[in-house]
């Protein structure tokens, strides 16, 4: 589903020109749950920004369902990210001012769907993370467990090709963490869901079926998960 | 997304930060407010104006001429039928189409009056309805039916009785005469306001009111005449040849000159208070920029959310623009509200009322719209380009 040929990124910081990424080549498959490790600095959150279509500005090819990327507008990215990304993000990301049930349901408000329209959808998919009865709750009222679910929620609506998870565990302790990630396994062994997780927590990577580590800008490692 | 959503999302967004807004509306609404006023009042003149100069339906136009007694007490009325086919011999040179004397017996009237024998110049309050409220010194008052019947009975005044029969009661049943009709005298009231002396019913008068006699003068023009020449030129021809030239003067209060003047002063007005209003719009228009750019930068993180979820740029930039015409096209339509009300509460002390109309809230609405539109796409642009990357770093 997603195929990276020999992908460079820079950055210009002052007058000095970073390579951030360095010729990096990957495959990643429909219903794989892929856990990306490394230091921070390593390069992975620029690698998963374009793999996200957050980011149009790097070299090599991206190839997307067979079709190249490369090229494409911002208002394309932007139809990309609405149909085929859900994020996760490590700080949950949720608009403090809307509702729960807002902030699920917006990705479908941007996809043009009418608000009156969308209410049964949020509710399926906020049923499908376990919460109940907090539609009308806005986000500063939940713990730090739900909010992240409320952004898998998000993430799910649309019924993206894929998930991107950036160290979604990152902000949580350890008993929640675990349920987030059983959440994810869940999605991933039930509905056959591609999962893409960063994460730099080794315990939680391993529960994974595939593991890249970056270094420097570099793939060092891509081995699957022996259970 | 769609419009409505999209108008919703700034209106939420609005209502989130309720103080700021309001206080970045005030500007818009006070800038309209004057504006809608002013143009209200100015509008109100020229309407009055124009009603002035034409005031009949068929389009002719018609002025009045008065004539002042140089002697206050005069009882003789100014006009009679003598300046009638004075103007109606020369009536064609002034475009005159008819002119007719009004009789001003709004109640009261001053004539000549016979009582015993002698001729009295009497202010006779006529009557339309028997007034209770009367004191009556001797005889009776006159009744409805008297009135409804058209009875020629008077009352008259202690004072008249008392200088003309001596002693009051004896001018009960004597005969008063005005205008060639005898009125039977039936009883003599306390004339505490030492103003009227005699009352008679008024539809009895009338009948009596044959000659056409008033002080005032009205002249209907044919369609086109510039009447306002020639009511100058009828007055002037007047005062040489008129019935009552040399005991008193005939002239015309031109309405469309007291108008004249105060439109003018409005207008000049309108020039001031827009620029003023102009300046104040102005100023407005910066506290909006100045608060869409805070609000921009307050809610990079909700940009970056909305952008990352598949906002593209333009939802970015039209969800912010919405918000800062949506503010400032509400204080407008406020401020055209207030704008109209204290143009109306102005007008009350003034002679004529103020015109609020769809141009001026056409204008109040477009104006406000364009300030927000102007103001608000420096900020809702620099909210669209944001750079998703740094925003979600």
């Amino acid at each position: 589903m997603i195929r990276l040929e020999r992908l460079n990124k820079y950055y210009q910081q002052g007058d000095e020109k970073i390579h951030v990424l360095k010729d990096i080549s990957l495959e990643i498959n429909q219903g794989e749950f892929v856990a990306i490790m490394g230091p921070s600095g390593s390069g992975k959150s620029t690698l998963i920004n374009i793999i996200g279509f957050l980011d149009n500005q790097f070299e090599g090819e991206y190839l997307f369902k067979r079709n190249s990327v490369i090229g494409k507008s911002s208002k394309d990215y932007a139809k990309l990210r609405n149909q085929n990304v859900g994020f996760v993000f490590q700080n949950f990301k949720l608009i403090a001012n809307l509702t729960v049930a807002e902030n699920v349901g917006l990705p479908l408000l941007y996809a043009g769907y009418r608000r009156k329209d969308i209410g049964e959808r949020v509710n399926n998919v906020l049923q499908s993370v376990h919460l109940k009865g907090i539609a009308k709750k806005l986000p500063s009222q939940l713990s730090g467990g739900q909010q992240q679910r409320v952004a898998i929620a998000r993430a799910l609506i649309s019924k993206p090709s894929f998930l991107l998870a950036d160290e979604p565990t990152g902000a949580l302790d350890r008993h929640t963490s675990q349920e987030i990630l059983k959440l994810f396994l869940d999605l991933n062994q039930k509905l056959r869901s591609t999962i893409i997780m960063v994460t730099h927590d080794y315990q939680v990577a391993s529960q994974s079926q595939r593991m890249i580590q970056i270094m420097d800008g570099r793939i060092e490692s891509d081995r699957s998960v022996s259970k | 997304m769609r419009a409505a959503e999209l108008f919703f999302t700034a209106i939420r967004s609005l209502l989130a930060n309720r103080r700021r807004s309001i206080l970045t509306m005030l500007g818009i609404v006070i800038g309209i407010a004057s504006v809608i006023t002013i143009i209200s009042l100015g509008k109100g003149v020229e309407k009055a104006t124009l009603k002035n100069l034409q005031a009949s339906n068929s389009g002719k136009q018609s002025t009045v001429v008065e004539y002042y007694a140089d002697d206050l007490n005069a009882a003789e009325s100014g006009f009679n039928e003598s300046d009638l086919s004075l103007l109606n011999s020369a009536g064609a040179s002034f475009g005159l189409a008819e002119a007719h004397i009004i009789n001003d017996d709004n109640g009261t009237v001053d004539v000549q009056a016979s009582l015993n024998g002698s001729e009295q110049n009497v202010t006779v309050k006529l009557l339309k309805r028997s007034s209770s409220e009367q004191e009556i010194s001797a005889g009776h008052n006159i009744s409805q039916n008297n009135i409804t019947f058209a009875d020629p009975v008077a009352l008259i005044s202690k004072k008249l009785a008392a200088s003309i029969y001596i002693q009051p009661n004896r001018a009960l049943d004597t005969a008063v005469i005005v205008n060639g009709i005898s009125y039977h005298v039936i009883g003599v009231f306390e004339n505490a306001d030492d103003f009227h002396d005699i009352m008679i019913p008024k539809k009895v008068y009338k009948k009596s009111n044959i000659s056409n006699v008033g002080n005032k003068l009205k002249l209907v023009f044919n369609r086109g005449e510039n009447v306002s020449k020639q009511t100058k030129k009828i007055v002037s021809l007047l005062n040489k040849q008129g019935s009552h030239h040399l005991q008193g003067s005939y002239e015309h209060i031109e309405m469309g000159q007291i108008l004249k003047g105060i439109g003018s002063v409005i207008n000049s007005l309108t020039y001031f208070i827009s620029a003023i209003a102009g300046i104040s719009l102005f100023i407005a228009g910066i506290g909006v920029m100045n608060m869409m750019y805070i609000s921009v930068s307050e809610r990079t993180r909700e940009i970056g959310i909305r952008l990352a979820i598949g906002a593209t740029p333009k939802n970015i930039l039209f969800q912010f623009l919405l918000e800062a015409v949506l503010l400032t096209g509400i204080g407008g339509l406020i401020g055209f509200g207030i704008g109209g009300g204290l143009a109306w509460l102005i007008s009350l002390f003034l002679p004529f009322r103020a015109v609020i109309g769809v141009g001026s809230f056409l204008l109040a609405f477009c104006v406000s719209t364009f300030v927000g539109i102007l103001f608000g796409i420096l900020p809702a642009k620099n909210a669209a380009n944001k750079n998703l990357i740094d925003i979600l770093r």
